[in-house]
């Protein structure tokens, strides 16, 4: 046939390679510049000794005869223990956020006054000093509590005058803790039975609570008071509305908000080596006194905690365009 | 279906009173509704009407006087204000539709969690509702898609879902483009013509006219003129009344 058919298919609009090159310059440079010292950062670690000394020390990675290696030989120390504090302490402040928003938009003045109270004290102390109060004071104090101050001997007599304690609690957590079986009638719990890391998740939970619960209402008072009255128009009591037509909205309008938290909260785990918890700023700062290498360590920290807040942070971008998308889609 | 006169009134409202800060919205209005009654309340803006509407059910709490809806007295101590507002279906000037979920997840969710229908019954009665007032082919649509007269129609069907007595429409087609003030009227008419109980604010006459057994005319808080369409218009007889009339029939 000498006439051709029209084709099928409209030609592919290809993408005009410069305009492309230009906007990726435009807007992505900083990540370009970032990858590029990322490689060389990784390959320096590679090839030189005293670089891979800090690092198999910073982020230790077990040896053969150190079986089994597993998950959880890593979630012991170094970048496993950092993403372990942050996600538990993250779940915590998240769930205590929600119930203290909730008290601080409740009309009910006992509520208001007391998470109020709460936000105002726990958004006042720096974190580092609640970090030392729990560890240090609170902890302490509660064990007291728990377990009595009283010295008792073998035979049954008070060698030393105190306080009775509370024996179920003090079971309970001995066995939560993991004293063995055998012993936990024996024995009262000590300060030292519970572990540094708990200590400081405790801190970090109650700190940044204080801060959720500021986003999570931000995000509950940016829907209209129109979706509350249609919802108990309809019958749903004041919870039932909260749940599965408010929180569902704000949610979705402090999703950005709440990203940028965990990453704050991932850096300030750095906070938990003033504690020897062992996560990477311990090892480092561990790593960089014994040898003299605080060039060598502080870089190789640097490049770990640089990694992790990047990566999280081009995931919240992604997040908020997708988000974005979605707008501008259903409006 | 005429209205019941013999029955006991479905609301009745005794003497309520209603301030908000130093202005009083509401000064001692009664005001009898008998079952499939439709009464339509006008007046001008700030007269109140919005508010005795919103005091039906519990949106709005008065400060003395009382309300009784199907039997139950809001202000007595048993009364769960959930259970009365089962029976009372409002539509809203702004249709405050759910924007996250579908048109069938707003008409069901009410229906699941609080009437504790399963699944398949809430969906058939969601469908058969959305085909009612006419937009059946809406069901997987979010709100934002749709038009303000498909969105105030959703809000009536999402209202009816929960089966209730009485519906309750706050200046229903205010907020709607002159196009599609009809389509809700009409879905409205229908309604009125099966014998709904509806108290309805608005400010249009023409329906008033066509479907109100009693028009109220409100005015600085009280029930100034409570009477029928027919003498509405052909002899209004009170001076603010008129006024009223005068301005918003003049064009």
């Amino acid at each position: 046939m000498a006439q051709g058919n029209p084709p099928l298919t409209e030609p592919r609009q290809l993408i005009d390679v410069r305009v492309f090159a230009r906007n990726i310059l435009a807007r992505r440079s900083w990540l370009i510049a970032f990858i590029l010292f990322d490689i060389i950062l990784a390959y320096l670690i590679i090839v030189d000794p005293i670089l891979r000394d800090a690092w198999d020390f910073i982020a230790p990675s077990p040896t053969p005869e150190e079986q089994p290696v597993t998950i959880w030989w890593y979630l012991q120390a170094g970048i496993g223990l950092t993403l372990v504090i942050t996600l538990i302490s993250f779940v915590f402040s998240i769930i205590g956020g929600l119930f203290i928003a909730l008290m601080r938009i409740s009309k009910n003045p006992i509520l208001y006054n007391i998470s109020t109270f709460y936000v105002e004290l726990f958004r006042g102390l720096p974190l580092l000093v609640v970090i030392l109060i729990f560890n240090f004071a609170l902890v302490p104090m509660a064990v007291d509590i728990v377990a009595g101050t009283q010295v008792v001997d073998s035979a049954g007599n008070v060698t030393t005058e105190g306080t009775t304690g509370i024996d179920f609690l003090d079971d309970l957590i001995q066995r939560l803790v993991g004293v063995p079986e055998d012993r936990i009638g024996s024995t009262r719990l000590r300060s030292r039975d519970i572990d540094e890391t708990w200590r400081i998740i405790f801190a970090f939970a109650v700190t940044y609570a204080a801060f959720m619960s500021e986003v999570f209402r931000a995000g509950i008072e940016s829907i209209g008071k129109g979706q509350m009255e249609a919802s108990r128009s309809l019958g749903m009591n004041y919870l039932q509305a909260m749940r599965f037509i408010i929180l569902p909205q704000a949610i979705r309008n402090i999703l950005p908000a709440l990203a940028n938290n965990f990453i704050l909260l991932l850096k300030d785990t750095s906070l938990a080596s003033a504690v020897a918890v062992p996560e990477i700023s311990f090892l480092t700062r561990q790593y960089a006194s014994n040898r003299f290498r605080y060039p060598e360590g502080l870089l190789v920290l640097s490049f770990i905690y640089a990694n992790l807040t990047i990566a999280l942070a081009l995931g919240v971008n992604w997040l908020e365009a997708r988000l974005q998308a979605d707008k501008r889609e259903s409006t | 279906m005429p209205p019941d006169y013999q029955s006991e009134p479905i609301i009745a409202i005794r003497d309520a009173h209603k301030t908000f800060g130093k202005v009083q919205a509401l000064r001692g209005v009664s005001l009898d509704i008998f079952a499939g009654e439709v009464v339509v309340i006008i007046g001008p803006s700030g007269s109140g009407k919005s508010t005795l509407l919103r005091c039906i059910n519990k949106l709005e709490a008065i400060d003395s006087g009382e309300i009784v809806v199907d039997g139950m007295s809001l202000y007595a101590k048993g009364t769960n204000i959930n259970t009365v507002r089962e029976e009372v279906g409002m539509v809203f000037q702004s249709f405050n539709l759910f924007p996250n979920l579908t048109v069938l997840g707003n008409l069901t969710i009410a229906q699941r969690k609080v009437r504790k229908r399963n699944k398949a019954e809430s969906e058939a009665i969601a469908r058969q509702l959305l085909e009612k007032v006419g937009i059946s082919e809406k069901v997987d649509v979010y709100p934002s898609k749709l038009s303000g007269g498909q969105q105030q129609r959703v809000a009536i069907a999402r209202a009816l879902a929960m089966n209730p007595k009485i519906m309750l429409f706050d200046e229903p087609t205010s907020a709607l483009d002159p196009e599609m003030i009809k389509e809700v009227l009409d879905v409205m008419l229908a309604l009125a013509q099966e014998g709904m109980t509806m108290v309805v604010v608005t400010h249009e006459m023409g329906f008033a006219r066509a479907a109100a057994n009693r028009i109220i005319f409100m005015d600085f808080g009280e029930k100034i003129v409570e009477t029928t369409p027919f003498d509405l218009f052909e002899n209004p007889e009170h001076e603010r009344l008129k006024q009223f009339l005068g301005k918003i029939l003049s064009h």
